[in-house]
């Protein structure tokens, strides 16, 4: 009730402030009304007002208009001192891709089609429910949406992060460690590749790795991150941490999935940074480490009766990574060992475990104009589009079982991007691929795609 | 076959001659500066040569375009362009140019900008702060790294203070106001609009309008020495324009346009007319690199190195590149205006 008062209040300001404003605007169209001069009654009737009136003012008028600012900065304030998800602030940012592929040369059978695709879709909101404004330990969420395929169609929307992150440690200042908490639905940390978002990466296809050993999938656990010991370069607003961790426990059941074991399973990953200012030629150096322990249900029928035990997998990752303007390369190497059941009959059933393995190495070249975290710029009334050119080549390589030879999977890609702002970008890439596992299948396609990000 | 030799000889010639010309005219001239509020118009000297379009009308007849780009990140928004090497000319603070310079920037200083940059303190309140000495133990909000940044320090050594006396919160803009009004942050330095204390949710608690110039912030005109090395003579010029509008700005008669011209970035005139009121113009607007302004900022360089902001001093004397504005003053006939 007091609220709907205050509103009221608020409104009718409003109205009286507008009146004034109107009468002054009025009485302002054929004469200068100075202080102490008479608005004449000719003016007055124009405005509608019958009776001799004071003259406004600047002073009035400015004490009229200060008055509707309190007012509505206080009817501002109870807002977000009283409902949460106010007029916070709210980022909504996505990506959409829309590809073509053409096969152009192949020994598979039947020959694949050329084919359009509207590839993925992400939509990504990101908001903040409490705003410490004296230490920066906010309470954020984050909620991200996007389309899953089926075989050869997009069906439907899930939710992949959806998560709350709390800020542990006082994140206002740069020069000391953050530390957070995540709790919900989020990406695994692990790897290089798995942990950064599609629009930062040159490639259109992920390395075969991350998705074969079920990295980048999201899963439902509490993750703490942090870091240590960042260098501030207040002159270029640059921090960088000389070291980055994060563990977590999760499910281990992938997403929007409900535990299917009582086990947990932990990951963690370490990156150290090159402790360096934003003018060092080091400046966007850094080696990463990961590890994963999880335990999976794994089965195995035998004749109509199914088997199921409880398997570990167990992930090991390495990468290193040199971003820097205009040459740069990623490395990562990514090693697990999985259990699984073999045998014949319930007697002789085993649990052996399979070695597997992938790499993958990126190098790229980024020329023309550069786009700038800092640079937001003002004063050109068109948008802000700086063009970079960005050619690339990627060796791709998986072993899917170290034991058995003649099984593993090369890809190489050449590629071109041009990006249009930060996250958008055409890319052209050219995969050059030898499935050994496949019949041996050697098929070379060429892929564009259209990524835009907002 | 002569004349085949003689055609290619001249052409040869006649392309190498345009190519020499080519050389010594840039095709645009990229100049950056520190945005204001959302708005595309630049503040102070840099806001004069815009509005009175200076930098056109030196160069409309040698074809070269002019390329203003205003950034919103302030000071280190520029330092990261200068870096990328999207920048010739550079309008900065005086903080971040220093810490830009010491982190292995290749900038020239080749003139002075407004001298008086007045900063403010205002607090909430019931902070109960009425004097600088009320500072201490209290939450200051200060966009670290920029020129308030340095003043701050400035003003606490005033009083005997140091920044361990105090709480810095490095918040910037819309979100120290906020910080301020909820009641997060006890006080702030910022700039002459000072819409809080018109709101009557915060009070004013010390300004430097009064104070020597020292105490108050310096901006400062850089060229990158490829572009200096490359281009001197256009180089001469964009100072030459620079020197124009700040002559126009250090008369009284033309205060109120200079109003006008400021008000188009979105500040008040009552706060302009406020930070302006008493002000020596011809001292504020004095772009000449003068022993005062290489001891200030020599100043600033130890204060950076003393607080960690850089690791490394450098020598003032040599960034400091008196040669252009030298020149040009005295092709504008002004060499004694500000002596």
């Amino acid at each position: 009730m007091s609220k709907l008062k205050f509103t009221l209040l608020f409104l009718g300001s409003l109205m009286i402030g507008n009146a004034s404003l109107q009468a002054a605007e009025n009485s302002n169209t054929e004469t200068q009304v100075t202080k102490g001069e008479e608005v004449s009654t000719e003016n007055a009737s124009s405005a509608g007002v019958t009776e001799p009136q004071q003259p406004i003012t600047r002073e009035d008028f400015e004490g009229v208009r200060n008055e509707i600012a309190v007012l509505k900065d206080a009817y501002d304030r109870t807002l977000a001192n009283n409902i949460a998800n106010s007029q916070r602030s709210l980022k909504i940012s996505g990506t959409l891709s829309s590809s073509y592929s053409i096969p152009t040369s192949s020994n598979a059978s039947p020959d694949p089609i050329p084919t359009f695709s509207g590839g993925s879709a992400t939509l990504s909101f990101k908001g903040n429910l409490k705003k410490d404004y004296a230490e920066g330990r906010n309470l954020d969420y984050v909620l991200s949406l996007a389309t899953t395929t089926s075989g050869t169609v997009t069906n439907y929307v899930q939710p992949t992060d959806a998560y709350l992150q709390y800020s542990i440690f006082p994140s206002l200042d740069n020069e000391k460690p953050l530390f957070y908490v995540q709790f919900g639905q989020q990406k695994k940390p692990f790897g290089l590749e798995a942990t950064t978002n599609d629009d930062k990466k040159p490639t259109i296809n992920s390395a075969t790795f991350v998705s074969k050993l079920n990295v980048s999938k999201r899963d439902i656990g509490i993750l703490l991150r942090g870091d240590i010991s960042p260098t501030l370069d207040l002159g270029f607003n640059y921090r960088i941490p000389l070291i980055e961790y994060s563990i977590g426990i999760f499910n281990g059941s992938g997403p929007n999935a409900l535990d299917t074991n009582k086990q947990k399973d932990i990951g963690g990953r370490i990156i150290i940074n090159a402790p360096v200012d934003y003018n060092s030629s080091y400046r966007g150096l850094s080696l990463g480490g990961s590890f994963y322990r999880g335990k999976d249900d794994i089965s195995k029928t035998i004749g109509t009766s199914t088997i199921k035990d409880i398997g570990s997998r167990n992930l090991y990752g390495v990468d290193l990574a040199y971003v820097a303007t205009p040459i740069g390369f990623t490395a990562e190497y990514a090693s697990q060992e999985s259990q699984y059941l073999s045998g014949t009959t319930k007697a002789n059933i085993v649990k052996p475990t399979r070695k597997s393995d992938g790499y993958t190495l990126t190098v790229f070249y980024n020329f023309g104009d550069q786009f700038l975290k800092n640079a937001r710029v003002e004063s050109r009334q068109d948008d802000y589009w700086p063009t970079t050119y960005q050619p690339f080549v990627r060796f791709d390589h998986y072993d899917p079982d170290k034991a058995v030879s003649g099984d593993d999977t090369s890809i190489v890609t050449y590629g071109f991007n041009v990006f249009f702002a930060e996250t958008t970008k055409l890319q052209f890439n050219y995969n050059v691929r030898h499935e050994r596992s496949n019949s041996d299948l050697h098929q070379n396609d060429f892929v564009a795609q259209f990524q835009y990000g907002f | 076959m002569k004349k085949w030799i003689r055609f290619l000889t001249i052409a040869g010639l006649v392309s190498m001659t345009v190519a020499a010309q080519a050389a010594n005219k840039p095709a645009v001239i990229r100049v950056g500066a520190v945005g204001s509020s959302g708005k595309p118009f630049a503040g102070g000297i840099n806001g004069i040569v815009q509005d009175q379009g200076l930098l056109q009308q030196e160069f409309k007849n040698d074809g070269i375009q002019i390329q203003l780009t205003l950034y919103k990140g302030a000071g280190p928004a520029v330092n990261e362009a200068l870096a990328a090497g999207k920048l010739d000319i550079a309008s900065i603070g005086d903080l971040p140019c220093v810490i830009g310079r010491a982190g292995g920037l290749k900038t020239r200083y080749i003139l002075g900008r407004d001298n008086g940059v007045n900063s403010y303190i205002i607090a909430a309140p019931q902070a109960n702060i009425h004097s600088l000495r009320d500072l201490k133990g209290k939450r200051i909000s200060v966009s670290k790294g920029t020129k308030t940044h340095l003043t701050l320090n400035r003003l606490l050594a005033q009083v005997g203070l140091t920044e361990r006396d105090v709480k810095l919160v490095n918040l910037s803009g819309a979100d120290a106001s906020a910080a301020l009004a909820t009641g997060s942050v006890d006080a702030i330095i910022g700039g002459a609009d000072r819409p809080l204390v018109q709101q009557g949710l915060a009070v004013d608690v010390y300004d430097t309008r009064k104070d020597p110039i020292q105490n108050k912030g310096r901006g400062a005109l850089l060229v990158t020495e490829e572009f200096a090395k490359k281009y001197p003579d256009i180089v001469k010029r964009v100072v030459k324009a620079h020197i124009r509008a700040a002559y126009w700005a250090s008369q009284e008669k033309n205060k109120e346009a200079l109003y006008a011209v400021e008000t188009k970035t979105g500040s008040s005139r009552q706060s302009l007319v406020v930070d302006l009121a008493g002000q020596n113009l011809k001292e504020k607007y004095n772009p000449t690199l003068n022993a005062s302004s290489v001891a200030s900022f020599k100043d600033i360089v130890d204060f950076a190195f003393r607080s960690k902001l850089i690791r490394q001093k450098f020598d003032v004397d040599q960034w400091f590149d008196k040669s252009y504005s030298e020149v040009a003053l005295k092709e504008l006939g002004l060499e004694n205006y500000w002596k």
